[in-house]
């Protein structure tokens, strides 16, 4: 069995995971938190990538990171090279679908902080910023560690979005889930259900570890 | 009260939406598996049968690999249209196809949105070219129009050489689908879809050292409407069927 | 007069309209039933709320003013507050707590021994008793030297005996301490032991008729606000 694909799947896994996180927790903290006209209207497009086929949220991408595309544009200005079918163009990809699934948790756990500890921590004397880093995130470890494995999780199953804008190239943007997928077309089924064998027990141990994580909150 | 009624409306449109589908109707359809290189030939075939005996063929377009699939674990379809010879030949061998029989020979080209792709004095010059960055092709495993590109890149020594510009679509629509919009510079599609309108906006080299894909077809033994399919499938070798399929570039 | 208060803003069933000050080295406790805008006075004080209108000034001062359009937040008040509960830091252990904002390390120490916790300091909150958490919050705002101090009904979740021992150490704090002390309680025992002057806020504003209607009348006259003495006019049981 060929472990390259898995090698890439958790490579990207484990770098989306981690921008995510660093991503999310602000934008997490402004929804929690704040208080302004059309926050409803960001916490729609924030989620929205629960809402659309994972096809359609390729579609896009390719569109805007081709080299028509704004964002392709932009970084060929800039690098000289493309953002499709590079591992950098899937972490892209795979950080918009999983970025719901990393807020939420977030969010939640924010929301669960009571507001005097933060009130607390103003009249010490600390800015919002450093209150954010020193109160809000030591408190809400176990809802962080949560979204990271959901965000986690997520990534790992990640296929239409990454069948659009990957290219499937070996070594690189080519994921567990698109190999599995591509050999099941090519009827190597032996191959196929080998893959998807190994998928099970880590996803179900990752599952278990943030049933706990939710319980000990 | 208003909770209430409101679930009331609520199951009315639901039984509502459920019922529609159920569409009272005589004619007879057929359910055709087609590789997804045929589309606009298969189209026009078909709209042309149904005009001549009132029988409506209904087709699913996509991968080869994915109908197969979809076929032997016993999908309902009554025809299967591939784009190779080896799954109607699997088929058949397995008892769920009847003897296989050629549909159609596709030619596989190499395609681009960009018209002054093709001013090199060929096609392999112009893939060697430092601009074009990445080439789509279909992924030699389970396409076949992919393993013929694949088969003629291997041949004139480019399969190799230029390894860091491939890129691999799904199926053979996709990799057009790069090619068109740009994501590529260019990708091997089927001689068919330069013939649509997206197509005929891009320019195009024939591929000589890439085989003739003999697309082939057959029959499954479980279909209920085995008068119909049979008529259907002597129509796709009829000179109105032969001459959609010229247009189209197919032989 | 070291702080002054003068403050309105509309609540949802009634308007604050205040306007009292306080000297420096008093302690001034806000009595008056639940709901009265005892609370929200205080977090106006500290910054945590705006008044619609008014200002609030500490020696000249301003940290409010509606004219001025002044606000300044809470951070730079430098005072000190002490919720009910959830003043601490649950990750932290009873000497990093106190110590967080402290202004000198060293003294976190002496406060702790004062305060009877030192042997608990390396404890986090959650392993220490409701009591214990109220003087470690009363530390943590004591060690950054505040000019102003805020006491919120800081020990109404505790049991009696917890309670009388803690108020007698507020009381014994008072008189160590230079700067004003706001302290806001519904218990009518508390506001006599502790206060130098109580002010009866009942709907947001100064009923100084309350404390006559709501105990025993005082023979002192109506207008002069009712002032602690040290033997109560109560029986007190415990």
């Amino acid at each position: 069995m060929d472990w390259q694909p898995f090698y890439v799947t958790l490579k990207l896994a484990v770098a989306t995971t981690g921008l995510l996180i660093v991503l999310a927790a602000p934008l997490a903290y402004f929804l929690a938190y704040a208080r302004f006209p059309g926050k409803s209207m960001i916490e729609a497009l924030v989620n929205l990538p629960l809402a659309l086929p994972p096809t359609v949220i390729g579609f896009y991408l390719v569109v805007v990171m081709g080299p028509k595309g704004a964002a392709g544009r932009v970084w060929e200005a800039l690098t000289g090279g493309s953002l499709l079918f590079t591992f950098l163009g899937i972490v892209i990809a795979s950080t918009l679908y999983s970025l719901p699934f990393a807020v939420q948790p977030l969010k939640a756990a924010f929301q669960r902080i009571d507001r005097r500890l933060m009130e607390s921590a103003y009249i010490l004397g600390l800015s919002r910023k450093a209150t954010f880093l020193r109160v809000i995130i030591p408190n809400s470890v176990s809802g962080i560690a949560a979204a990271a494995i959901l965000v986690f999780l997520h990534c790992m199953g990640a296929f239409g979005v990454l069948l659009m804008v990957g290219g499937s190239l070996p070594g690189e943007t080519k994921v567990a889930s698109i190999a599995i997928y591509e050999a099941v077309e090519a009827m190597k089924y032996r191959e196929a259900g080998l893959m998807s064998l190994c998928f099970i027990p880590i996803s179900y141990a990752f599952l278990l570890l943030v049933n706990r994580l939710n319980r000990g909150a | 009260m208003v909770r209430r009624s409101g679930c009331g409306w609520v199951l009315l449109l639901v039984s509502v939406l459920w019922l529609i589908p159920v569409s009272v109707s005589a004619q007879e359809r057929l359910n055709a598996a087609v590789a997804a290189n045929f589309i606009q030939a298969f189209t026009e075939i078909s709209q042309a049968f149904e005009r001549k005996t009132g029988v409506k063929v209904e087709a699913t377009f996509a991968s080869t690999g994915s109908l197969y699939g979809q076929i032997a674990n016993g999908a309902p379809y009554d025809l299967f249209l591939s784009a190779d010879e080896d799954r109607p030949a699997r088929l058949n061998r397995e008892g769920a196809g009847e003897r296989p029989f050629v549909y159609a020979r596709g030619r596989c080209v190499l395609w681009s949105a960009r018209k002054d792709f093709c001013r090199a004095r060929d096609w392999r010059t112009a893939l060697q070219d430092e601009d074009v960055k990445r080439v789509a092709i279909a992924n030699p495993e389970t396409a076949p129009y992919g393993t013929a590109a694949r088969t003629a890149l291997v041949k004139t020594g480019l399969w190799e050489a230029l390894k860091q510009k491939w890129v691999f679509a799904q199926n053979i629509a996709q990799a057009f689908q790069y090619a068109s919009t740009s994501a590529t510079a260019a990708g091997f599609c089927a001689y068919s879809s330069v013939m649509s309108d997206e197509g005929k906006k891009g320019c195009f080299y024939r591929l000589e050292e890439a085989p003739t894909i003999v697309q082939s077809a057959c029959i499954l033994k479980r279909t209920p409407h085995r008068a119909s399919v049979e008529a259907f499938a002597a129509f796709l070798s009829s000179p109105e069927a032969e001459a959609i399929k010229a247009k189209y570039g197919y032989q | 007069m070291s702080l002054e208060i003068r403050v309105r803003k509309k609540l949802k069933y009634f308007e604050i309209d205040l306007d009292f000050s306080c000297p420096d080295d008093h302690l001034l406790v806000m009595i008056g039933p639940s709901g009265g805008g005892k609370t929200t006075l205080i977090r106006m004080v500290a910054g945590l709320e705006s008044p619609d209108a008014g200002r609030i000034a500490y020696r000249g001062e301003t940290w409010f003013d509606s004219e001025r359009k002044v606000d300044l937040p809470p951070q730079k008040r430098r005072l000190g507050y002490v919720f009910q509960e959830y003043t601490l830091f649950p990750h932290l252990s009873l000497y990093e707590n106190a110590a967080f904002a402290a202004a000198d390390r060293a003294e976190v120490g002496n406060l702790f021994v004062r305060f009877g916790i030192d042997h608990l300091r390396g404890r986090k909150p959650h392993q220490v008793s409701g009591g214990e958490r109220q003087r470690c919050a009363l530390c943590q705002a004591l060690a950054r030297r505040p000019r102003l101090l805020l006491l919120d009904e800081p020990f109404s979740a505790l049991d009696v005996v917890t309670r009388r021992c803690l108020r007698e150490a507020v009381k014994g704090l008072r008189e160590g301490l230079t700067c004003p002390i706001l302290y806001v309680t519904h218990d009518i025992n508390e506001a006599l032991f502790l206060a130098d002057e109580m002010l009866p806020i009942v709907e947001g504003r100064i009923d100084r008729g309350w404390m006559q209607r709501t105990i025993a009348p005082i023979p002192d006259s109506e207008e002069a606000p009712p002032r602690a003495t040290r033997q109560p006019r109560l029986a007190l049981v415990y």
